[in-house]
């Protein structure tokens, strides 16, 4: 069958019947309100030996961070317990993470991710971690089970970078995303069935960039020791919760509410229009762990 | 189109200052290409690639308390990939460096010749305002070769043009960007044209004029129906149409050059500004 071409005019069609549908020149798709309820749980983990200098973490500690925020996360005793309720032994597992040269993922959460995933029983060869080649993965093409990492920063595009922008290496021509503030990035998730596939977000804050100016902005003197990792199955939630974290060390450092060059409204947006999870802190229950001195929240 | 170059090889470096207003150069220039550029610009390595780009140099600024300004200096291949990538972000105000400059929060950009040139501050400050300004206009001096714009961008009316915007660009993706027209490239946009949107406000109605360039006037005439089959099939012969938000969309093919206008308020205007590219060409 000829595949339909999808034009403006079908967006404008759409949208004259409901107005619900203007978001989505991209997918055209109208949006499952996603039932609330009860409150998203987040976790944060906080652990002052996270690092064992600047951007280099502690192996161990960051296993262990990750055990005791997802036990928390997922009301088990014990860390692989916890896991079994995200993947089976049968399960196809990507791990999603960013490479970033200058603030990346982290081999350490990288390995401690996949070690527990290799003690529910799934074995090696069915683990992948990918950023910019997932696309092409053979693991990631057939993936039945998503594990979303990814370190807080901020984003030119789209103010903050964080566990719902990680998936644009989904896309094909991420640009298409980046319209008005990367608004409706969150219709990707849906666009490439990324949804219900994905167990575990994982927003890594052991060294999070609170600003940045213009595309190609990095620089250490905007990054701090946080030394924090938060969880969370809902990824709108655990970005909101590391969006006010950044805000706030922005006004620490700035002395001022100086607003972020693009605003990260792509947060509240997939909460709001494509219904991906909850972005309103009263409807997040937010659990902190561990060393509290800096926590910003 | 965009795959002549105009003059490959310039020692990047050379084009930089080793100083501004107090800030020196203490670090090694970092230098990318297309395929590296993903290490250095966090998701926007594709729109450089999308317009040809073949080098970067990234040069560091620092002054003690001072904070730190980044020079990046794009070597575009030719002047109109140079003049497309500065049209891709047009927010800010013209601050007059080089052949055409946007200024906003603390971030420079300009293109020259066949050069792409962003400087950005890491705090603005009227002192980081005075240096970006200046070292702005020391590289703009240093590039020698003015470059010119596309010709395609002269025949945009100039009446209700907003803000002087004009994109200039080579696939749909990146006309998406500033206006989704269709999934699908049905405007068979690629290497071989070159294509330019304005964007013009009237009473608070904004709309839409782009043009395409194609090869020849053959390869215009296929690009016009796979359109028109797409995008209009109800107005196959007349070429206009009120589509649902009760706006008007009109095409016109001009030998190897397609016209076509989205979202104007009403049908004698799309007609008038039809006609009127038609009569420039």
């Amino acid at each position: 069958m000829e595949k339909k071409v999808i034009t403006r005019r079908d967006f404008l069609r759409v949208t004259a019947m409901t107005p619900l549908a203007g978001a989505f020149a991209y997918g055209l798709k109208i949006p499952q309100e996603k039932e609330v309820s009860k409150k998203v749980k987040v976790v944060l983990i906080r652990d002052e030996e996270a690092l064992i200098s600047f951007k280099k973490p502690d192996p161990d500690v960051v296993q262990k961070m990750l055990d005791d925020a997802v036990a928390i996360l997922l009301g088990e005793k014990d860390p692989v317990q916890a896991w079994k309720k995200l993947v089976k032994p049968s399960d196809i597992v990507g791990i999603k993470t960013n490479i970033m040269h200058y603030l990346p993922t982290t081999q350490e959460v990288e390995q401690a991710l996949k070690q527990r995933i290799i003690d529910v029983g799934v074995p090696e060869e069915n683990i992948g971690i990918d950023d910019r080649g997932v696309r092409r993965n053979p693991i990631f093409q057939k993936a039945t089970a998503l594990i979303n990492a990814r370190p807080a920063r901020t984003h030119h595009w789209s103010g903050i970078g964080g566990c719902i922008k990680n998936y644009i290496m989904f896309v094909p021509r991420a640009s298409a995303y980046h319209p008005d503030s990367c608004a409706d990035l969150a219709s990707l998730w849906k666009e490439f069935n990324l949804i219900d596939r994905t167990k575990l977000n994982i927003l890594v804050m052991l060294n999070p960039q609170f600003h940045s100016v213009g595309p190609h902005s990095y620089s250490d003197k905007y990054v701090w020791d946080y030394k924090g990792i938060m969880v969370s199955q809902d990824p709108v939630a655990v970005d909101a919760i590391g969006l006010q974290i950044i805000q706030a060390k922005r006004r620490e450092y700035f002395g001022k509410d100086l607003p972020m060059q693009t605003p990260a409204k792509h947060i509240r947006l997939a909460d709001t229009r494509h219904h991906l999870g909850v972005s309103d802190p009263r409807k997040i229950e937010l659990l902190k762990l561990g060393w509290k001195e800096g926590i910003l929240i | 189109m965009c795959k002549s170059p105009e003059k490959v090889e310039t020692n990047l470096g050379s084009l930089l200052p080793e100083e501004i207003n107090g800030w020196k150069a203490r670090e090694k220039d970092k230098v990318f290409d297309p395929e590296t550029i993903f290490d250095y610009i966090d998701g926007a390595g594709e729109i450089y690639r999308a317009y040809n780009f073949k080098k970067l140099l990234a040069r560091n600024f620092s002054k003690q308390g001072k904070p730190g300004i980044i020079a990046d200096l794009f070597d575009m291949e030719s002047s109109r990939n140079a003049f497309g990538v500065f049209t891709h972000d047009l927010d800010g105000e013209d601050v007059g460096v080089g052949k055409g400059s946007k200024y906003k929060g603390g971030l420079l950009s300009f293109w020259k010749g066949r050069f792409f040139v962003s400087l950005y501050a890491e705090e603005e400050t009227d002192e980081t305002r005075d240096a970006l300004l200046a070292l702005g206009k020391k590289v703009a001096f240093s590039i020698k070769k003015e470059g010119e714009k596309p010709r395609i961008v002269s025949l945009f009316p100039q009446e209700h043009l907003f803000e002087k915007r004009i994109h200039y660009f080579f696939n749909h993706i990146i006309l998406n960007y500033h206006f989704f027209v269709a999934d699908e490239n049905i405007l068979l946009l690629g290497e071989q044209t070159e294509a330019a949107l304005g964007i013009y406000r009237d009473d608070d109605e904004k709309y839409y004029l782009l043009l395409v360039r194609y090869p020849e006037a053959g390869k215009a005439s296929v690009a016009y129906n796979s359109f028109i089959n797409a995008y209009m099939p109800d107005a196959l012969e007349s070429g206009i149409v009120q589509t649902e938000d009760l706006k008007w969309t009109a095409a016109k093919l001009k030998e190897d050059l397609l016209i076509i206008v989205f979202d104007v308020p009403t049908g004698s205007r799309a007609k008038e500004m039809i006609e009127e590219i038609g009569k420039d060409k």
